[in-house]
């Protein structure tokens, strides 16, 4: 029973849906009546549907016989989750990778209570269809594997999958107890949920679906302190398998620690939501966004990382540079935004762009030896610079300015004093992390990077100068051409020969760049088609109310043409991580190489391979899946937004 | 037609105040085919000057050049003084004295109302949010739908969103309003609504210059109407003189077909 019980509910989940979906939308069709309308109109039809569904029925035996075939070795999976999730992170600092799935699942609570809308909620009765198909679905599985029992030798015992020999089908069919327990509790809950009585205003009982969803969640992580799925691990070299116990101490209580906290903290944001107004719940929205964009760097560069800071040289460099750039620039802005400054205040801002430029160029000629950060904060200056003339006059918009670039040197400042400073945390690879982290963190910080890449791009191909145009259609072009393989490879081998001699480039650093340059292209045409959906007249009455043209691109064309390309850009952002794939092949330790090499050579498992794929494949699916279902939702609510 | 012809016709009361709109010898050209030729008017302050002419006549493009969002080839437009060239900052300041309303609103879609409203005070006018929402508010008082502030304007009646666009317009307090064919995409019942917020503008004293297709508002509100016809202004006249002893063939033609 416990070997892979998790497996088959998964799997099933597109089916319980679109079971669940029908009765509800036409209940007033008999399911006779539905079966020969939908199923069996014509004989051609109805051939097809036979020559179909037992195509679907020999794959799902297939499957089922694969899954839990006797030969299966799962062990090779169970045993070696750490390994999948997070390769060789060190098992006493494990608690750092804890602290950031605590981080994410804190943020993910208070962002849903805060700003999730109410939806419809979810039917008790679609909850109950879905019970049902999944019963069905589970009894179905159990009579479907037993007829593929070997017959022995003998030509009497019959030994089914898991090998253990019986008398006969029915012995096999009754041995299957625990499946068919599991499948009448499923019916019983949806028979009791059909059961509720409507409420008094007519309307059908429901639940959130967020709270079904946390709810469903908490099964799993109840079921880990109760049921004995066995204790698995893969530390320090050891192997433990320990099947019939419990889920070990190590991940059945942060599993639950990250249960609670989620809860708890959806719970806090509907508390404050419904105690602020609409103003304060924009400014906390902002907030919250801010928090997310900035989370990945320090889950990554300081939880994950630990750095080894260097207090002498923080103090005697990194501080008073960061100082001296808050303070100069902050200085620098309030002059530019005085009023009446007019026309000299946008020439010293082009000025100081000239200024950044110059410092970049006398990199690459090796002119002068200068901090990198120094280079970059020059140039953040000089964009604060040219933005600065859209916060002049009142007083209170200068000072969100100065204020802003106060935030923006001192994230800036820390997060390069935090990257250029060693980790304390030692791995046996080169690498932080490996496994379905690095999947993810890779992924992630693509996006991040390519996003606002992709927009420039798109601008940049559909403006009016020349130059612009013409640079950013050929690297487009140029891009699209290449096989992202090819890219790749060019990043991690080739690169890092062009790099100066006191430069290095590590492999996860080169494989992001090289992703987030093919992605940029992409995403670049996906904007680039929103850009196009959007009427002349848009143009025209910015124009007409005097708004320039970044203030045109910022506040009109972007958000609406951003709006028209969601169903894309999620595609693309699908396509991005299920391609973070191809880093096992250009050498990183990814979830993809743990099960397709580094498992299959342990001794204890030498050669298990496919659990691993089918494993795998489970895991980019699901979150794949997840992906294009918010993209579903997120385009329903803003589609609503503009009607 | 003649300078001369073009500002005739202008009481003497009008002719005392200070030019507000000062277009001499205007051409536009669209590849090889002239949309303007040598168009010469003058429209006074407050005062409400009405376009007509056929379709294609040239009418949206020289009320389009007015403020910019169509370029002139040869002669001068000046606007309060400003004279339109290819100087950005000009363009700048034109576009902040001159508000237009278009055919089709092209009201901003992703904002509410009051948000396409504030906008651009608050970014080009530079006035602080609650001062700009203070000024909407009024604003969409005076052009009777305060209670639709929050909604967007996919959930407002044609009519609603064009008092939407006119107030938005105003919210840069401009001295000069454009409005192209203000009510020709909206229905029949709600045409009213708006020409009423119009005759209410043009009653405080605003500068209006109106390409429409409404007779009677033409009739009741210009000071002047300017009658084109294949890029040139045929003829200029008070509604009086306009609707009863026009002088041209041409515009005798066009009134028999419109009334
Ligand atoms: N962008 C353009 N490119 C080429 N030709 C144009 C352009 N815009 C307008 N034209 C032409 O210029 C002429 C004048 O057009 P305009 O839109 O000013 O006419 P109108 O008097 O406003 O007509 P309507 O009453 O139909 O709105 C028309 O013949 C039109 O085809
Ligand atoms: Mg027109």
């Amino acid at each position: 029973m416990a070997d892979g019980g998790d497996v088959p509910v998964i799997g099933d989940k597109p089916v319980i849906e679109r079971v669940a979906a029908r009765p509800a939308e036409e209940t007033y069709r008999s399911p006779g009546e539905w079966v020969r309308k939908n199923l069996f109109p014509t004989p051609f039809n109805s051939f097809l549907t036979v020559a179909v569904g037992l195509f679907v029925l020999f794959s799902a035996r297939g499957l089922l016989n694969f899954v839990f075939s006797e030969e299966r070795g799962w062990d090779a999976v169970r045993t070696n989750l750490r390994l999948i999730f997070t390769h060789a992170y060190p098992e006493e600092q494990y608690v750092r990778v804890w602290v950031c799935v605590g981080v994410v699942a804190v943020l993910a609570g208070l962002s849903l209570g805060l700003f999730a809308s109410r939806g419809d909620g979810l039917r008790l009765r679609k909850i109950a269809n879905g019970l049902n198909a999944a019963a069905v679905a589970i009894a179905g599985g159990i009579v479907l594997r037993e007829p593929s029992v070997l017959v022995g030798a003998d030509g009497e015992t019959v030994r089914d999958g898991d090998g253990v020999v019986r008398q006969s089908f029915a012995e096999a069919m009754t041995d299957r107890w625990g499946w068919w327990l599991v499948a009448a509790i499923l019916a019983v809950i949806a028979l009791a949920l059909r059961r509720v009585p409507e409420r008094s205003d007519g309307s059908h009982p429901a639940v959130r679906a967020l709270d079904f969803a946390v709810g469903a969640l908490a099964v799993p992580v109840i079921s880990a302190w109760v049921y004995p799925w066995g204790h698995y691990a893969f530390a320090d070299g050891e192997f433990i398998a320990e099947p019939g116990r419990t889920v070990a101490m190590s991940t059945k209580l942060p599993w639950t620690v990250m249960w609670v906290l989620a809860v708890a903290s959806l719970i806090a944001g509907r508390w404050v939501r419904s105690r602020v107004d609409e103003r304060a719940l924009a400014r906390l929205r902002v907030v919250v966004s801010c928090t997310w964009l900035l989370v990945p760097f320090v889950l990554y560069w300081v939880v994950l990382r630990d750095p080894d800071l260097d207090w002498d040289r923080i103090l005697t460099v990194d501080m008073p540079l960061a100082l001296a750039f808050g303070i100069g620039g902050g200085i620098v802005l309030r002059w530019l935004t005085k009023d009446g400054i007019g026309e000299f205040g946008r020439i010293s801002a082009v000025a100081l762009l000239g200024l950044a430029a110059f410092h970049w160029v006398a990199a690459f000629m090796g002119w002068y030896p200068m901090l990198q950060k120094v280079r970059i904060s020059f140039l953040l200056l000089a964009v604060m610079a040219l933005l600065a003339h859209n916060f002049s006059g009142e007083a209170a918009k200068r000072r969100r300015l100065v204020l802003a670039w106060f935030v923006i040197t001192t994230v800036f400042h820390y997060f390069a004093t935090v990257m250029n400073t060693p980790s304390t945390v030692e791995t046996p690879t080169e690498a932080l992390i490996g496994g379905f982290a690095v999947t993810l963190v890779v992924a992630v910080f693509t996006l991040m990077l390519s996003f606002p890449l992709g927009v420039v791009l798109a601008l940049a191909r559909t403006s009016r100068l020349p130059i612009f145009r013409v640079m950013s259609t050929a690297y487009i072009e140029v891009v699209r051409g290449v096989p992202l393989i090819t890219i790749l490879i060019f990043f991690v081998v080739i690169l890092p020969l062009f790099l100066p001699a006191n430069m290095e480039i590590s492999l996860f650093a080169s494989a992001t760049l090289g992703y987030t340059l093919f992605s940029a292209a992409y995403l670049a045409e996906n904007v680039r088609g929103g850009l196009q959906s959007i009427r002349r007249g848009q143009y025209e009455a910015s124009d007409a109310v005097g708004l320039s043209t970044v203030q045109r691109t910022v506040f009109i064309v972007l958000p609406q043409s951003l709006r028209a390309s969601i169903p894309p850009l999620v595609g693309q952002v699908i396509a991005t991580f299920k391609e973070t794939s191809l880093l096992a092949i250009i050498g990183v330790f990814d979830i993809l190489r743990m099960a397709n090499s580094v498992i299959p050579a342990q001794t204890q498992f030498l050669g298990i391979k496919r659990e691993g794929l089918l494993f795998v494949s489970l895991v980019y699916w699901v979150f794949s899946y997840m992906l294009s279902k918010q993209s579903q939702r997120l385009e329903r609510r803003l589609g609503v937004g503009e009607r | 037609m003649s300078i001369s012809d073009a500002t005739v016709a202008v009481s003497e009361e009008l002719a005392a105040r200070d030019d507000m709109i000062v277009c001499r010898g205007v051409d536009k050209w669209f590849g090889d085919f002239q949309a303007l030729s040598g168009i010469t008017a003058t429209i006074k302050e407050q005062e409400i000057v009405v376009v007509l002419g056929p379709s294609g006549s040239g009418k949206s493009t020289w009320i389009r050049c007015i403020n910019r969002l169509e370029a002139h080839q040869s002669g001068q437009i000046i606007v309060d003084g400003i004279e339109l060239s290819n100087d950005l900052r000009n363009i700048e300041k034109i576009r902040s004295e001159v508000g237009m309303v278009f055919q089709q609103f092209n009201l901003f879609p992703h904002l509410t109302v009051i948000d396409n409203i504030t906008l651009a005070p608050i970014w080009v006018r530079r006035k602080s949010r609650p001062e700009a929402e203070e000024q909407a508010l009024s604003l969409l008082e005076r052009v009777g739908i305060p209670e639709q502030a929050e909604k967007f304007p996919g959930q407002l009646s044609g009519g609603q969103q064009q008092r939407v666009a006119i107030a938005r317009a105003l919210a840069m307090e401009p001295r000069v309003m454009l409005f192209d064919e203000p009510t020709s995409a909206l229905d029949p019942e709600m045409i009213k609504e708006v020409l009423d917020v119009m005759e209410e503008l043009a009653r405080s004293g605003m500068t209006m210059m109106v390409v429409t297709h409404e007779m009677g508002f033409a009739r009741e509100v210009a000071d002047r109407i300017i009658f084109m016809e294949e890029g040139e202004i045929v003829e200029v006249g008070t509604p009086h003189h306009f609707f009863t002893e026009p002088a041209e063939e041409r515009t005798k033609m066009f009134l028999s077909q419109v009334l």
